[in-house]
């Protein structure tokens, strides 16, 4: 029996965040912009806001969900703004239906610009400590057994705080554990090299998670990997391809609230943009990484958890890809205080003198001085079909999981997930309705349904192929379409309303002046010659003219003089509306049918094992995964339109039989 | 599966009958009937003789139509019950008439879905009237259609790879914009386009030898009386295997009997005819009776006579109603030589309609010593599955107006995003649209939803590693 913990405890939060990374940050925001009590522990508070990997925000899909986070109030984009070095915008050519910014940072920068927007909020407070356990009322619930009997669903423990390796104690209602890849972390440099860490240098989080295991939750194990990095002055540039950045042409700002714009008289609001250097890995490399194979941790047999197949080891890419002639390599600035290179595409595990053998093939690497070693990291992750929509573990309640520990990798997916559960963490403290986003709002939603009704067999990442709605679903639009979900939440600041306003605003008077221009031929004859498009033989409307190939609304405006205020972005929404109406029409009528089964909801306790009508691995998935909706069941794997069909014939007897007697007149005609 | 949407399907079994209930189920179920329906409005429960137009308002057939206003139905919608004549060719075109006015056709079992959901019925009562369905058709067609259908839903899920491998391509060119292998060429998403169409369109083809198997092929024993043609008729079910045998004719001058001859890959209704007569002026009467019509619906006609030249003549008045494929019977052949005495010259000779003369083979047969009627059947069957295309047996087919309509749908968007794709007109991620929209119509036929399955793709065929 433990002693009641008011009684030990040094303080008491609302919510209490476990781990300061890309979710645990955000995490803590949100709950703190909804007026929460909130505490964030973190092995070191130096590291807050690590980037443990690759130092780049955004690309494709993660770009947008980086847009999605700022429009719910998250740090990333504000993160991000201040502390790019390197500015691209990928698919330029793609049409902007598809562009995807992204943002190399200076990594001090970062963490540095993620503390101070931490401590922005009075009501949230870092500390330094190493999670030993959570605490529970009534002391230590045994093992749950989930998988025994799936429709017991009934009890479930709760969680009251959590207590520190340093013997702290913090109470809390809710905690949100986002403890990255230091669940049981192993680090692997070679087949024969393992220490126990959950990032190079710093130790991995053991206690915690055999305390999570103990009690019965489903824990699987996943890696992953890191590139070596390697000292800047001994790479020799002028054998390398330079990559500027695209900062001016783009004028770029991540986060929609800045009240000033992104460069000034006085400077940017970023750092002097450096440059990325691409070279490549080819035949010398791959032939040392072929010899050494068997001494890789990956495929020397050390590691057998599952990698991802979008991010693989260059090991993985020579095995799979013995044709290709070369492998891209790029050299990122981890930052302006110093020289040291991420390289970026050759993420290995294997030997550390392998690896300096292996950089020195790669042209204008021939003298490189290895400064890091790349290495597989493989660690503890819950697989994510045990929470609900809010990211709530199901089985205990105030309990929250976001970010890598759910099985996802990549710093935006798990930003979005802190989000997500920092929100719902607090607004079931604070006894509101939850916030569950749909798939047709945005990634977000997207990312958080595939992990809740498909799970992750191998770490999980966003592309734009996850979204049925990757037409009206973009970065330039996030604000539009999360602002109005969110703004009844009470999470924006006066200031912040008004420039959601406005910019909703902009659009849609982008899209006015649109509809009432009439251009004169005369007006439209230089932009039309310059989109290779027929010149006007009479006035026409300006979003006639914006629907025609190769012409923006932008060059329109400008023809005609009209719209010179409107900001950027908003003529590039406004166009797309225009432009691509008949096929965002078809996504509108789509999300209509999604919404629609996604309003037949599924009790939770609905008896799936009984309903011999399904099938028996229906019957088992949706037991284990307890959908929410209709419209999460059917996404389950494993449920068929067949079982979709025979389920709501099951729930239409079920409810007949609790209403028995009811007065239905049965139709003889068949 | 939208509630919202109006449903319609056949709902007597289908084939030779004397009539056919199409029902129409759904919101939109008066207004989709009133755009086919002449005279509209009916007053519900009341019963009505009616006629049916096409878009064209060409009338299509005779019908007798009864309203059922919602909640007071079958489903407990609003619901349309228009009872056509029976056959194959009746009651699909009023049911392309409603769907080209706005109605879907159901899914298996939707209908009674409705009625569950809209508490008309309980579990148990549909199970009953799933049962009651079934027990209408014969086993032995069901385990056929079945394992038709197992066929089909692997060609479909082949075609949605096909459409999927489209769609990778334009993924991978999204989501990995700076890999190794480069951006894919325009050529080769094309390429993969118009597999994928050439595969769908290869499919929707068997759907007239859909037809075929599902509702038997019309034979049609013509020839002048006496000519031997009922005697035929009995000794033909006497040697295949008779399924249906005594079914009532349309009209008292038919009689129709189905039968399976061993091996053949769809049934036969064989109709036996009153009898062809000789004379110009009673042709001209024959082609609004019985005969008249038999012929004109035949799969295939056996032109029977007691010589070469009885079959010659019978052969030319058959022409005069039918292109379908002949075969010459020279009947009661109880001694001499029998089985086939002329072979047919060229299969694509049949294909392609024949000409009055040459194109039929003769067969020699005696319905008394049962010679040369096993060869007879052979001939026949061959007729048949030359003309239509019938693949061979274990090869998957189209058999039903909603697998049909999906696969439209399908190679309807495959065109549609190959036209764009050509014209350069709009940015790859929205020409997918009409990409994602083939795979769902697709889907729709085996109910199989991923969008993993996409990047399974990406992930085997290219070095993704940045």
């Amino acid at each position: 029996m433990h002693p009641p913990n008011s009684l030990h405890t040094e303080a008491s939060f609302d919510v209490l965040v476990v781990g300061a990374g890309h979710a645990g940050t955000e995490a803590a925001v949100a709950a703190a912009r909804l007026g929460a009590r909130v505490g964030v522990v973190t092995s070191a508070l130096e590291t807050i806001g690590q980037m443990s990997c690759n130092p780049a925000i955004g690309g494709v899909a993660k770009s947008t969900v980086v847009r999605e986070v700022d429009a719910l109030g998250g740090i990333m984009a504000r993160a991000t703004d201040l502390a790019t070095l390197q500015f691209r915008m990928l698919n330029r050519g793609k049409g902007p239906a598809v562009w995807a910014p992204r943002a190399q940072c200076d990594r001090g920068l970062y963490r540095r610009a993620v503390r101070s927007l931490l401590e922005r909020h009075a009501n949230l407070h870092p500390i330094q400590g190493t999670v030993a356990r959570l605490t529970f009322e009534g002391g230590e619930p045994g093992a749950r057994g989930l998988g025994s009997d799936p429709d017991n669903v009934g009890q479930v423990a709760r969680v009251t705080g959590i207590e520190t390796i340093e013997g702290r104690r913090f109470g809390a209602r809710a905690v949100i554990v986002t403890s990255g890849t230091f669940g049981r972390g192993r680090i692997h440099i070679g087949a024969d090299r393992q220490v126990a860490g959950g990032r190079a240098g710093e130790a991995a989080a053991t206690h915690l998670a055999e305390q999570l295991e103990a009690l019965g939750l489903t824990v699987g194990r996943f890696k992953t990997g890191t590139p070596p990095r390697i000292d800047g002055r001994s790479v020799d540039f002028s054998r390398l391809e330079r990559q500027e950045s695209e900062i001016e042409s783009f004028d770029y700002s991540w986060s929609h609230f800045w009240d000033s714009p992104r460069a000034t008289d006085t400077g940017t609001r970023h750092p002097a943009q450096l440059p990325c250097w691409i070279t490549f890995l080819g035949a010398d490399g791959q032939r040392v990484i072929a010899e050494h194979l068997g001494e890789s941790a990956m495929y020397g047999g050390a590691i057998a958890s599952r990698g991802p197949r979008y991010c693989p080891s260059v090991e993985d890419k020579i095995v799979k890809f013995p044709d290709a002639a070369r492998h891209q390599i790029f050299l990122e600035p981890e930052g302006h205080d110093t020289a040291e290179l991420y390289v970026n595409g050759l993420s290995t595990s294997l030997p550390a003198p392998v690896q300096v053998e292996i950089l020195r093939t790669v042209p204008g690497l021939e003298h490189a001085r290895m400064t890091r070693a790349g290495y597989a990291i493989e660690y503890d992750y819950y697989p994510p079909t045990q929470l609900d929509a809010t990211l709530a573990v199901r089985a205990v309640a105030g309990l929250y999981f976001a970010g890598q520990v759910n099985g996802t990798t990549g710093y935006e997916e798990a930003a979005g997930q802190g989000v997500v559960a920092g929100l719902n963490a607090t607004l079931a403290v604070q006894g509101r309705p939850p916030l569950v986003l749909g798939r047709e709002t945005s990634y977000l939603g997207v990312l958080i349904d595939d992990l809740i009704t498909r799970g992750v067999d191998e770490p999980y990442r966003l592309f734009t192929s996850r979204s049925e709605f990757r037409l009206t679903v973009r970065q330039d639009n996030a604000l539009a379409r999360l602002a109005p979900i969110a703004e009844p939440l009470g999470i924006y600041r006066a200031d912040e309303r008004a420039i959601i306003g406005a910019r909703i605003e902009a659009v849609a008077e982008a899209h006015a002046i649109a509809e009432r221009t009439t251009v004169r031929p005369e007006q439209a004859g230089a932009l039309l010659a310059a989109a290779g498009s027929a010149p006007l033989a009479q006035p026409a409307r300006a979003a006639d003219l914006a629907r025609r190939q190769g012409v923006t609304l932008a060059a329109v405006f400008a023809a005609a003089g009209v719209g010179s205020g409107l900001p950027r972005d908003a003529l590039v929404t406004a166009e797309l509306e225009i432009k691509y109406a008949g096929y965002f029409d078809r996504e509108r009528l789509q999300a209509d049918r999604m919404r629609q089964m996604g309003e037949v909801s599924l009790d939770a306790a609905l008896p799936y094992a009984g309903m011999q009508s399904l099938t028996l691995e229906a019957r088992q998935k949706l037991a284990a995964i307890r959908p929410a909706t209709l419209a999460q069941a059917s996404r389950i794997p494993g449920v068929s339109p067949n079982d979709l069909q025979n389920l709501l014939i099951e729930i239409a007897r079920g409810r007949r039989r609790k209403t028995a007697g009811s007065d239905h007149e049965v139709a003889a005609g068949s | 599966m939208s509630p919202d949407d109006t449903i319609v399907a056949l709902s007597t079994a289908p084939g030779r009958a004397a009539l056919a209930v199409v029902r129409l189920s759904g919101p939109q179920a008066l207004a989709i009937a009133g755009a086919v329906v002449r005279p509209w409005p009916i007053e519900p429960r009341t019963v009505r003789r009616c006629a049916a137009v096409d878009p064209s308002g060409a009338v299509v057939d005779r019908l007798v139509v009864i309203v059922y206003a919602g909640p007071r139905s079958y489903t407990g919608e609003d619901v349309v019950e228009l009872v056509t004549h029976g056959g194959v060719a009746a009651p699909a075109s009023v049911m392309a008439a409603l769907v080209a006015a706005g109605a879907r056709p159901a899914a298996p079992g939707e209908f009674t879905r409705r009625a569950v959901l809209n508490g008309k019925l309980d579990l148990a009562q549909a199970e009953a009237v799933g049962d009651l369905i079934d027990a209408g058709s014969s086993a032995m067609q069901r385990a056929a259609l079945t394992q038709l259908d197992g066929g089909l839903s692997g060609r479909i899920r082949a075609l949605r790879s096909a459409v999927l491998e489209v769609e990778a391509l334009i993924a991978y060119d999204i989501d990995f914009p700076e890999e190794d292998d480069g951006p894919v060429a325009r050529d080769r998403v094309a390429a993969s386009a118009a597999a994928a169409s050439g595969q769908i369109h290869a499919l929707l083809a068997t759907a007239p030898a859909g037809e075929l198997v599902r509702a038997g092929a019309m034979v049609v024993i013509a020839g002048v009386p006496n000519a031997g043609k009922s005697s035929l008729f009995n000794a033909l079910l006497g040697c295949a295997r008779a399924l249906v045998s005594d079914v009532p004719g349309t009209t008292r001058d038919t009689i129709e009997a189905i039968a399976e001859p061993a091996g053949a890959p769809f049934p036969l209704r064989l109709v036996d005819t009153a009898g062809l007569r000789e004379t110009a002026d009673v042709v001209e009467r024959l082609g609004v009776d019985a005969s008249g019509r038999a012929l004109a619906g035949a799969h295939a006609v056996l032109a029977c006579g007691e010589t070469q030249d009885a079959i010659a003549a019978a052969v030319q008045q058959i022409r005069a109603f039918t292109r379908a494929p002949v075969v010459g019977v020279w009947t009661k052949r109880d001694a001499g030589p029998s089985g086939v005495v002329r072979a047919t010259k060229d299969p694509a000779e049949i294909r392609a309609g024949g000409s009055a003369s040459s194109a039929y083979p003769v067969v020699a047969a005696s319905a008394i010593s049962g010679t040369g009627l096993h060869a007879l059947l052979d001939e026949v069957v061959a007729a048949v599955a030359a003309r239509w295309n019938v693949p061979a047996p274990d090869m998957p087919i189209v058999t039903r107006a909603r697998h049909r309509a999906a696969l439209s749908r399908a190679a309807g968007e495959l065109a549609e995003f190959q036209s764009v794709w050509r014209a350069r007109s709009l940015p790859a991620i929205v020409a997918a649209v009409h990409l994602r929209a083939a795979v769902e119509a697709l889907e729709e036929i085996i109910g199989a939803v991923s969008a993993d399955d996409v990047l399974e793709r990406v992930f085997s065929a290219f070095c993704v590693g940045k």
